[in-house]
């Protein structure tokens, strides 16, 4: 491992989070995928019957799947080349004082916000592939949710894993979704009983740190009748010299009357493929919230989704991609209306810079039946220079007469005008960019915690950086 | 039916369409070649029975200072349906072009169903794109209105769905118009 530090030393100076820790994995399958690696994993993890079973299939779903002919280009992805499965440490935490020092160091070189050390509140960090560290304030405990790694999810609560697990998302949805049902771990499951408000933002940190490693966490969040939740996922990875695929599987169900908000920052180092699926389940009356920041990896295949399926429900989508250098981020989100009365919006502003490409796709269908249902799309793209490169992929399917539905979106390059202002003000043009930029993404980064809006901020201002002129 | 158009330097086209039902598939290519090209494509759908149309809407800007503007509207009564398919391409080089792709359906009856794809591929900066849709039925207060002053539902609904259509008609060649409006026994 001494070795592979020093060959990605050079290439880590380039990135802010580019430092590498000593990988002092405990468990690890060999590389490639198949049958046996699947079932070391299930046996690994001490994993009732069912859920081996459930992974095996997945696995024949996987391969029998084709990678999707649509979106970014995915060919250079390696099936054979990625270690499905490394566990870090054996031994769970529950205090932070008993977190190893060494893992504590990288959290501080990422500056995790202070919010974490202030409420030590559900904090669950993924190093590798393993929760490692949680702490659920006693409140929370007492009025009966959970918040766990979803190992332990499914060890402390198999009947409550059981009945909901692949139900919003089933293992044959995608290549994707099957690849991860087949070889998932770590990832958080969430349950918040009838009637209870989580006051307080749930917040998980995720990063990647062995070479050739691939993340597939999955995340279960289940809010019972009445209740709310905020969970928020931020993510910065070291860099590597080889590719490595994120392909996690986010799935939530929002019962009658409650409200989930899954907030994301993505910030993926630039050789990371992120293919994600994530889906909400909004029941009747229901929010179902995404909140989604895609600035880092090196192509993002993302599509948050909220599928309507009881009277009233509401879902919304907020959307931003910082494409820069190199970088393919095709985002956008998913409305499916399904039941009456349902409200969707879905708002996208993307950013293109220095050959970057940034696309946005979705979809907004509204079947028959779903009658007085109303849903709106916004979306703009903000292209920096000549390089670059912005497309808007809607997809508007309407089988219902009694409806609203909206679509709009614009694209263009930063305002001669409004620069000149700005610089006839003492601004230089690298500032004045900034300033606009930030301005235009503003709508989606108001709705994110304080210390997420600072940092993406900072990060969008740093990749200005030389940039413009 | 299936038709390519190329619009040379400084050329301005305006392209009426209409369809009443009687093609399942119209398709458009249309190529911005020469600095200062323009095109208006004007599409007026209206659609009954069991009519289905697939539309396909290609727009390329190659040259700089093009304009192209692609309006669709459509009524669909009974069980019709349209599935709009557009793409406006900006390639690199094409300087201060300006696009502008809308598609709006009003549908008139519970089968009545549209799918609206205004896709945009930009690889320009320097450019002024966006694009609309709307899907959704006649307004309940603008019908609500004209039958409070008595006209029956059927009449209101006709001269909303010919006052959504006739703000497009108004923009057709005088010639087009005249025989739409006939097509559509407005006369």
């Amino acid at each position: 491992m001494q070795t592979l530090t020093q060959e990605t030393a050079k290439k880590a100076k380039d990135y802010k989070f580019g430092f590498h820790k000593k990988d002092k994995s405990v468990f690890k399958t060999p590389k490639g995928l198949s049958r046996s690696v699947v079932e070391a994993i299930s046996h690994y993890k001490n994993e009732p019957e069912w859920m081996r079973d459930f992974r095996l299939s997945a696995l024949m779903t996987f391969e029998q799947k084709q990678m999707p002919t649509w979106g970014a280009d995915l060919s250079t992805i390696s099936f054979d080349e990625l270690y499905y499965y490394i566990n870090p440490s054996d031994k769970k935490f529950h205090k932070w004082d008993e977190v190893p020092k060494e893992i504590k160091e990288t959290y501080d070189k990422i500056g995790i916000p202070e919010a974490e050390k202030k409420f030590l509140a559900g904090v669950g960090a993924q190093y590798d592939s393993e929760m490692i560290y949680h702490n659920l304030k006693n409140q929370w405990e007492k009025q009966g949710v959970i918040f766990l790694g979803m190992d332990d999810g499914l060890k402390k609560h198999p009947d409550l894993v059981r009945q909901y697990f692949g139900t919003v998302i089933p293992s044959a949805d995608n290549k994707f979704a099957a690849l991860n049902s087949a070889v998932w771990s770590g990832g958080s499951f969430i349950y918040v009983p009838k009637g209870v408000n989580v006051t307080i933002p749930l917040q998980a940190y995720f990063r990647i740190n062995a070479a050739n490693m691939g993340q597939f966490e999955r995340t279960l969040i289940i809010a019972d009748e009445g209740s709310s939740v905020h969970y928020v996922e931020g993510c910065t990875a070291p860099i590597y010299s080889t590719d490595s695929l994120h392909a996690a599987v986010v799935e939530i169900v929002v019962k009658k009357g409650a409200r989930v908000r899954y907030t994301t920052i993505q910030n993926w180092s630039n050789n990371v493929y992120n293919l994600v699926t994530k889906r909400m389940l909004v029941d009747e009356d229901g929010i179902g919230e995404w909140i989604d920041g895609n600035l880092g990896s090196k192509i993002t295949m993302k599509y948050p989704s909220c599928i309507l399926n009881g009277k009233g429900a509401k879902g919304e989508v907020l959307s931003l991609a910082f494409a820069g250098k190199g970088q393919h981020l095709d985002s956008g989100g998913k409305m499916i209306h399904l039941a009456p009365y349902t409200t969707g919006t879905i708002t996208s502003k993307s950013v293109s810079m220095g050959t970057g490409r940034s696309s946005y796709r979705g979809m907004v269908k509204i079947v028959n039946g779903a009658r007085g249902s109303k849903s709106f799309v916004r979306c703009d793209a903000l292209i920096l220079d000549e390089l670059s490169r912005s497309d808007t992929y809607p997809v508007n399917i309407i089988n219902e007469h009694d409806v609203t539905m909206g679509h709009e979106a614009s694209v263009s390059k930063v305002g001669e005008d409004q620069l000149f202002y700005l610089m006839s003000r003492g601004l230089d043009e690298t500032q004045a960019t900034s300033l606009i930029v930030n301005g235009f993404i503003e709508p989606i980064v108001k709705e994110l915690p304080l210390e997420y809006a600072v940092e993406l901020n900072r990060l969008i201002n740093l990749s200005m950086e030389g940039s413009v002129g | 039916m299936s038709k390519n158009i190329v619009v040379k330097a400084d050329q301005k086209r305006v392209v009426p369409v209409i369809w009443t039902g009687n093609e399942s598939e119209i398709e458009y290519d249309i190529k911005l070649a020469g600095r200062g090209a323009e095109v208006t494509l004007l599409m007026l759908l209206f659609g009954d029975g069991n009519k289905n149309l697939a539309t396909n809407i290609n727009v390329l800007h190659d040259a700089p200072d093009t304009k192209s503007r692609v309006v669709v509207k459509g009524a669909l009564n009974d069980a019709s349906h349209v599935d709009f398919e557009g793409l406006v391409k900006i390639e690199p080089g094409a300087k201060h072009a300006n696009a502008w792709l809308a598609a709006h359906l009003l549908l008139l009856s519970e089968q009545a169903g549209g799918r609206a794809v205004p896709k945009l591929e930009i690889t320009e900066n320097d450019v002024k794109a966006g694009h609309a849709s709307t899907v959704g039925k006649v307004n309940d207060m603008e019908l609500f209105y004209l039958m409070s002053r008595g006209l029956s539902k059927e009449a209101s609904t006709g001269l909303i769905v010919q006052g959504f259509l006739e703000s497009l008609l108004s923009e057709f060649p005088i010639k087009d118009a005249v025989s739409a409006r006939k097509k559509l026994k407005w006369l």
